[in-house]
């Protein structure tokens, strides 16, 4: 008859360690790869470009929806008010400068008439937020 | 070693929480011309090549059309060595901000004196 020789019993210990190795690595990665970045409460679909100005820091973000309103902060608003409102809710300083961030499906002449509005409320530059790629 | 259960607890609780709030996504910025208040403003005289933001989500410069890959080099070519040409980018209503920001890197790009835009109900053509 064959005998086979009984396996020790393992103690529990051991093979948890390479599950704690792995979520350790998964948890540095997610700490060194991801970005942070404070939640918007309109989800929007970047149009995609290949120049990158690198402006950082910048103080205001309008986002424009895909059905052309313009939201600012919590407040939603029509692209033609939106210059208006922009000045008077951030003031004369904080509005030199103003991010936007335009759906890919959104009306084209919405972002420009929101354009024309912060031009006319004094701001002095308008970027616009793309995703990388072509 | 029972003492290891509650720090796989919490590095579980952890890596849980950065997977879902990081973001891999890679937002890039593009600062762009205000337009002009009105389009009567813009020069329309022959030292204007104008990129047409067509409603079909297509684009033009002067009339040909042009793929949004193709428009950073076709625009070069048509502004050549006349870098005092000014660059008017005319948005047709039904036209998308990807063409508008890829026109915009255009005319950047290309050299031009100087860039204007607009919004037209619809381009003559």
């Amino acid at each position: 008859m064959i005998e086979f020789d009984q396996e020790p019993p393992r103690r529990q210990f051991e093979t948890l360690i390479p599950l704690i190795n792995v979520v350790f690595l998964l948890l540095i990665f997610f700490l060194l790869a991801g970005t942070m970045q404070p939640a918007e409460n309109v989800a929007v679909s970047l149009p995609k470009g290949a120049l990158n100005d690198k402006e950082r820091d910048l103080p205001s973000t309008l986002i424009v929806e895909a059905d052309g309103f313009v939201w600012l902060g919590d407040r939603v608003m029509d692209a033609r008010l939106a210059g208006h409102f922009v000045k008077q809710h951030l003031g004369e300083e904080g509005a030199r400068r103003v991010a936007v961030k335009a759906d890919r499906d959104a009306p084209a002449e919405a972002v420009l008439e929101l354009m024309e509005g912060l031009r006319e409320a004094g701001v002095e530059q308008v970027t616009l937020l793309t995703e990388r790629g072509s | 070693m029972a003492s290891l259960t509650p720090l796989i607890d919490v590095v579980f609780l952890l890596l849980i929480f950065f997977m879902l709030t990081t973001s891999f996504l890679q937002t890039q910025s593009l600062a762009v011309v205000t337009p002009a208040p009105s389009v009567d403003e813009l020069p329309t005289d022959a030292r204007v090549i104008e990129i047409w933001l067509l409603g079909d989500d297509t684009i033009a410069i002067d009339g040909q059309p042009v793929t949004r890959e193709a428009l950073t080099e076709s625009l070069k070519q048509a502004i050549g060595e006349r870098t005092d040409l000014t660059v008017t980018i005319l948005a047709e209503k039904g036209s998308k901000p990807q063409a508008l920001s890829a026109a915009s890197a255009a005319a950047r790009q290309s050299g031009a004196k100087s860039v204007g835009t607009a919004r037209v109900e619809r381009i003559a053509r």
